[in-house]
């Protein structure tokens, strides 16, 4: 699959567009997509890596979830990340080892990320959401 | 999708939704705008939010949008929104993931001629007592059980501790303490990320202002508000940083399935709510309160540092170089308050996203020496151009459950902006104009451009038209710090 995210136009927030072949190539496409937004994420360093393990209630509340704890782990360690290995990704369960380093050029600060008209759909060439993010 | 023919216009100011429109509307929607900003209003998701606000169990008279309306999550900013607390819903998204961001007012006795001198110098200090920036860390460090004190009295425990004058208390909207405030329904990780973020502004559109007051309206209310021409004031506008945002995303999420439990319908899963009179519900405001009450506090510690910049650099230049405070008031949040319904008196639980209380003379939770003229009214404008203190008024009791609105509101998103305004030119300008910046980037600071914003006195003309609040000065900046 050629894309893996762009922009949408969001009059206070920001939101990306993300396809995914799977669940975990599109769970992958929004964590990098939202780094995207984060930093500028070419040529970051990979020298944090995280290991990460959640339960949720449905696909949507995991990628929230996984999302949310990706902005935790950033804030708390000063990093962002760029780089994932999905383990396994079932609508209830994610397991990844995520990658990154510290930031030398931010670009926005994501408060939060929201269920905002969030709905992940199964398309005929595998997977699409798009997430609205608070800034 | 809601059309402009699906709505009737009821006055020069007020355009209806009727429920009919959906069948999934409870209750009518209301949007205040003149012609223009109606139109505006389709340019985004604006009015498909605002019905879908309509559609929360419990909801009475209205869904409202303040003039400031544009499209947010879940329910569109500027939105208000008044639940039944017998039969109705809160939502964690009606209020928002930065819990009571709003805004603070501090007056000072000197006149713009006294403090132009000082200027540069008063901002050089301002930055360091008051960081910014991203995952920017106050001053102050607090122990876990000491953060449990904190959230649960607000600014009483700034009092206790020094940090805080007694009218201070008084001239913050609910004291500075929401009650019902519980820290054991804040999650680890939201106390966490709080502890060593007290007194710090945060990025965005988070800034500290100094300002003069560039024109009086209504010279009696200014009086009471101790507000003067040519007066320097100085506003600061931040939230409850990460442990506000970390209880809304607790919440936002954990109340999913509730949503099912309680067998709701919602439209959008940002509108995730739970019935008040349940243990999710009230688990929610315990948590939400904790954040109105961190936020109370993170402007406190702010203003104390704003108190010492001012003493540090005016001690022994100019006569009184002390800051009053003039009102606090919280935008995004959720409060159990009473109104009139079809002419009985009802306890509502009051939904205010992007939206400002707006209580008229009389009302019983103002303070002694508010209490005859109404309650302030903080209108941040947008970076640059003018702000304004209004007041509130018993129209807005009638008509919008004590509310008005809360900014000028964005036209442009933060990514058009960044790629249309120059942060180096923008600086340059407002320089020009005499303006001193302190910004953490040209970046965050074109984001805040005052072309991705509405004309803030287009919006406050509509909001004292209608008669949801009333001008009573205008502020124009002097110095900016943004994160």
């Amino acid at each position: 699959m050629d894309r893996h995210f762009e922009e949408v136009e969001h009059t206070a927030d920001i939101a990306i567009r993300v396809w995914g072949r799977d669940p975990a190539e599109l769970f992958a496409h929004a964590a990098r997509g939202m780094a995207c937004q984060m930093a500028d994420a070419e040529g970051m360093g990979q020298t944090i890596e995280r290991t990460i393990d959640l339960t949720a209630y449905d696909a949507e509340t995991l990628l929230v979830a996984w999302l949310g704890e990706l902005l935790y782990l950033s804030e708390r360690d000063g990093c962002v990340f760029t780089d994932f290995d999905m383990l396994e990704v079932t609508p209830s369960r994610l397991r990844a080892v995520a990658r990154g380093g510290p930031v030398t050029r931010h670009r926005q600060h994501i408060k939060a990320v929201t269920f905002s008209d969030l709905e992940i759909v199964h398309t005929d060439a595998g997977y699409e959401t798009t997430i609205v993010f608070d800034v | 999708m809601v059309q402009k023919s699906d709505f009737q216009r009821v006055d020069k100011y007020i355009w209806e939704l009727p429920k009919a429109t959906r069948d999934d509307m409870r209750v009518p929607a209301r949007l205040f705008g003149d012609a223009e900003l109606f139109d505006a209003a389709f340019r985004d998701r604006t009015v498909e939010q605002l019905a879908n606000t309509a559609t929360l169990p419990g909801i009475v008279k209205y869904a409202l949008a303040m003039p400031d309306f544009h499209q947010g999550y879940g329910f569109p900013i500027g939105g208000v929104a008044a639940m039944r607390v017998d039969t109705g819903t809160i939502s964690p998204g009606g209020v928002g993931y930065d819990i009571n961001c709003g805004v603070r007012l501090l007056g000072t006795h000197l006149e713009q001629e006294e403090v132009g001198p000082y200027v540069q110098e008063l901002t050089a200090a301002l930055y360091r007592a008051c960081p910014s920036g991203v995952g920017g860390k106050g001053r102050m460090r607090v122990s876990e059980r000491e953060l449990n004190e904190l959230v649960t009295h607000g600014v009483k425990w700034a009092l206790k501790r020094g940090l805080a004058r007694q009218e201070d208390l008084a001239h913050t909207e609910e004291q500075g303490c929401l009650a019902g405030a519980d820290p054991s329904k804040v999650s680890a990780r939201a106390k966490e990320r709080g502890r060593p973020q007290v007194g710090s502004l945060g990025a965005g559109n988070h800034f500290l202002e100094i300002d003069v007051v560039e024109e009086v309206y209504d010279e009696e209310v200014a009086q009471a508000f101790g507000l003067w021409e040519d007066q320097a004031v100085v506003q600061i506008h931040c939230g409850s940083r990460g442990f506000g945002h970390q209880v809304c995303d607790d919440n936002v999420r954990g109340l999913q399935s509730a949503v099912r439990k309680y067998g709701l319908q919602l439209p959008d899963r940002e509108l995730v709510c739970a019935p008040i009179d349940s243990p999710e519900g009230r688990a929610y405001y315990a948590a939400m309160a904790c954040a109105v009450n961190y936020a109370f506090v993170n402007r406190q510690v702010l203003a104390m540092g704003v108190r010492e910049a001012f003493e540090q650099v005016l001690a022994g230049k100019v006569s009184d170089f002390d800051l009053f405070q003039v009102y606090d008031v919280a935008h995004n949040i959720a409060k159990f308050e009473e109104h009139e319904v079809d002419g009985r008196r009802m306890r509502l639980c009051v939904h205010r996203k992007g939206a400002t209380r707006a209580c008229g003379p009389g009302y019983a939770g103002l303070p002694a020496d508010y209490r005859d003229v109404g309650q302030p009214v903080l209108v941040p404008g947008s970076m640059g151009t003018a702000s304004y203190v209004l007041v509130g008024t018993q129209k807005a009791m009638e008509l919008t459950f004590g509310s008005t609105c809360h900014g000028a509101g964005r036209v442009m998103s933060r990514t058009r902006a960044r790629k249309t305004v120059s942060g180096a030119d923008l600086r340059k300008e407002l320089e020009e104009q005499g303006i001193v910046v302190r910004a953490g980037s040209n970046k965050g600071l074109a984001e805040e451009a005052p072309q991705a914003y509405k004309d803030v006195s287009h919006v406050v003309e509509v909001v004292h038209g209608a008669g949801i609040a009333r001008k009573v000065a205008r502020l124009r900046p002097l110095a900016v710090i943004k994160g």
